[in-house]
């Protein structure tokens, strides 16, 4: 079992003069974990997410930080602030320097690194947010998207172990959300726990790995996001709506269709239940193939020889440096957000897909594709981008 | 806005690359040539030579330019209106006695004066306008840090940098609001909008003010701010093409001597 980060004991906070913001709440996040905290405005969401980096002093109750109790004196907030990374809602907020380098630099600077070590924390968030190169820009020049990611750097470059996002996506067109939130994505796989408070019920459904469902200061409903979605009561009393998956599935259901396995997250997982119930829908017999480049790794030569070959395939990148890549290159990117399972959907099509990745994503399109495999029983061949077809490297194990 | 404008042209003129000291230099250095002069004519030179800098090496639009020029122009014909009217002399081609103890008259002195001091102002407003155009304020910081100006001072200049932009958003935004439901319709009324105007800005900032604490809090603010501590090199060529400026113009200067308009 995972271990506890961040815990919450029976907490309470007031404002001044004011209603009770948070009413008695207890829960518990472990590390790498996704959590969504859900709800209507003005349901606490943001005054919770303060307390975690010791903006706001619950009135009573306890708040601990890796099984220690939060001390609130200046040296242990900052050590708090240090491995708790807080992004505010409005990125103008946030960004207090007038260049993107120094505003990146604050955090480390403060912490007391040495002008190379800022340097080197500050070019390190910037290409990890994919911002490389934007450092002499002051930031009012930036677009609402570059602004968020200017944000999301400045705390990064703390390498803070929990990120605490609250409402990410707020203000942000849909491509620059699943930017965003594909991001978010790729920081928890290199290994940091990230929380983000949203009212976007059809965001948080298929990104989070547990849903936290509150209303007027109190934790409605804690759970993995099929059931703490699916509980009709629940979203209802929190102001909410149904995710529309999750409605189709449930009309579907009334319906008298037996649906098998769980919940559809995913319209992959949708368009599997849909046809087990079918049953008639054969589709071709052959899958198409996914090949994965590794542009950490493959030379940009090779890729467009081999997308020279393939002419009209469907592309996808997933990660930052991917997405850079692609466009350097001039390569037109047909899926930008949830790559792998745009592309298994295209693959059950017959169609042959491309998925551009970074070396610690490979096995991550290995794994799901797998997994599907094995809940689907179609196979659907990954294989790594080479120069011959016949050299072709198939790595598709799990299938007996 | 124009202050907006003003920093967007500057972050992308052709002259970015170049070395902060050496547009400070060309700049100041022009300034004090411009009032050093006792001719109208070298304060005219450095003016030309900076139209020069401005149009073709910093590569800004003509329009740009003239809209910029504009406004501070008014200022300078006027106040040389009331200097060429009001200040006395021998030679006099006109007078108007309104009181028994004061009279307005121009004379050649005074011509000579006004012509002086409007040169001087179009000198001098080229070469800040050079500098506007050609040096973001995130270049004057590192200068001024540099110079071991007071880093409490730098720092506040450097969020209010910030702020500004935001607030200016903001006041826009009010603005807008305010004439979108007829606020400035009728005199009474405009007065009344922009006071209120000036309330709500007032308290954006008050409020920006508490948000930016927060945001520095969060980031274990310490006293510190990071400062992009590179420069450009000095190289060969612009650092030759001050220098050849400034002494052509330090030339004209003496040469010009005294000479008079009439």
């Amino acid at each position: 079992m995972s271990s506890i980060i961040l815990e919450a004991r029976d907490i309470r906070y007031r404002y001044p003069r004011g209603m009770e913001a948070i009413c008695g709440i207890s829960f518990h996040i472990r590390r790498k974990e996704k959590i969504a905290l859900v709800g209507p405005n003005g349901a606490g969401k943001s005054t919770l997410l303060t307390m975690f980096n010791g903006m706001i002093r619950p009135d009573s109750g306890t708040l601990l930080f890796d099984n220690e109790p939060i001390r609130y004196d200046t040296a242990s907030l900052r050590m708090l602030r240090k491995r708790v990374g807080f992004v505010l809602q409005n990125p103008d907020r946030q960004i207090i320097a007038p260049t993107v380098y120094q505003d990146v630099a604050f955090g480390p600077t403060n912490l007391g690194y040495r002008e190379d070590e800022v340097k080197e924390a500050v070019l390190r968030a910037l290409r990890q947010v994919g911002l490389e190169g934007f450092g002499r820009r002051p930031p009012h020049q930036l677009s609402g998207g570059e602004k968020k990611r200017v944000a999301i750097a400045g705390v990064l470059a703390m390498d803070p172990d929990v990120l605490v996002f609250d409402e990410p996506t707020s203000g942000l067109d849909p491509t620059g959300s699943e930017d965003i939130m594909e991001l978010l994505d790729e920081l928890n796989h290199d290994g940091k726990t990230i929380i983000i408070s949203t009212h976007d019920v059809e965001l948080a459904y298929p990104w989070a790995d547990r849903a936290i469902l509150m209303t007027g200061g109190s934790i409605l409903h804690e759970d993995i996001p099929e059931v703490a979605f699916g509980n009709l009561s629940s979203v209802r009393t929190a102001h909410l709506s149904l995710p529309t998956l999750l409605e189709l599935h449930m009309e579907l259901q009334k319906r008298g269709f037996s649906l098998p396995g769980k919940k559809p997250r995913t319209v992959l997982d949708m368009m599997h239940c849909i046809e087990t119930l079918f049953e008639t829908t054969q589709g071709p017999c052959r899958h198409g193939r996914i090949t994965v480049c590794n542009v950490d790794q493959d030379s940009r030569e090779l890729l467009l020889e081999w997308l020279s070959v393939h002419k009209g395939i469907c592309t996808g990148a997933m990660g930052t440096r991917a997405k850079q890549c692609a466009e350097n290159a001039g390569i037109h990117l047909d899926f930008t957000y949830s790559v792998i399972d745009k592309c298994i959907l295209k693959a059950l099509l017959g169609d042959d897909s491309l998925i551009l990745t970074t070396e610690s994503m490979v096995k991550r399109v290995y794994l799901r594709v797998d997994a599907y495999g094995r809940e689907s029983g179609s196979r659907i061949p990954v294989l790594l981008l080479a120069p011959e077809q016949k050299m072709v490297h198939e790595k598709n194990g799990s299938e007996p | 806005m124009f202050e907006e404008l003003l920093e967007d042209i500057a972050q992308k003129n052709g002259l970015r690359e170049v070395n902060t000291y050496l547009k400070l230099a060309a700049g100041t250095g022009a300034i004090i040539l411009c009032l050093l002069s006792s001719s109208y004519i070298a304060p005219l030179v450095i003016a030309v030579f900076f139209a020069f800098a401005i149009l073709f090496l910093a590569r800004i639009d003509v329009k740009t330019y003239a809209e910029l020029f504009v406004v501070p122009l008014w200022f300078a014909i006027m106040s040389v209106a009331g200097i060429i009217l009001i200040s006395g002399g021998n030679e006099i081609f006109w007078h108007w006695d309104i009181l028994p103890s004061f009279t307005l008259s121009v004379t050649r002195e005074s011509i000579n004066e006004g012509a002086l001091v409007f040169s001087r102002v179009v000198g001098g407003m080229s070469a800040m306008i050079f500098i506007a155009f050609t040096t973001p304020m995130t270049d004057i910081f590192v200068v001024l840090r540099q110079c071991r100006v007071p880093e409490v001072v730098i720092d506040l200049m450097m969020i209010i940098y910030r702020t500004i932009f935001i607030l200016m958003d903001q006041v826009i935004q009010i603005y807008h609001a305010q004439v979108m439901r007829l606020g400035y319709s009728r005199w009474k009324e405009s007065i009344h909008s922009f006071s209120s105007l000036c309330g709500a800005a007032f308290i954006a900032s008050w409020d920006a003010g508490d948000d930016l604490i927060r945001a520095m809090d969060a980031r274990c603010y310490d006293g510190k701010f990071a400062l992009l501590g590179e420069n450009r090199p000095v190289e060969r060529m612009p650092c030759l093409a001050v220098l050849v400026f400034l002494t052509i113009s330090a030339i004209v200067v003496i040469v010009s001597g005294t000479i008079p308009l009439i």
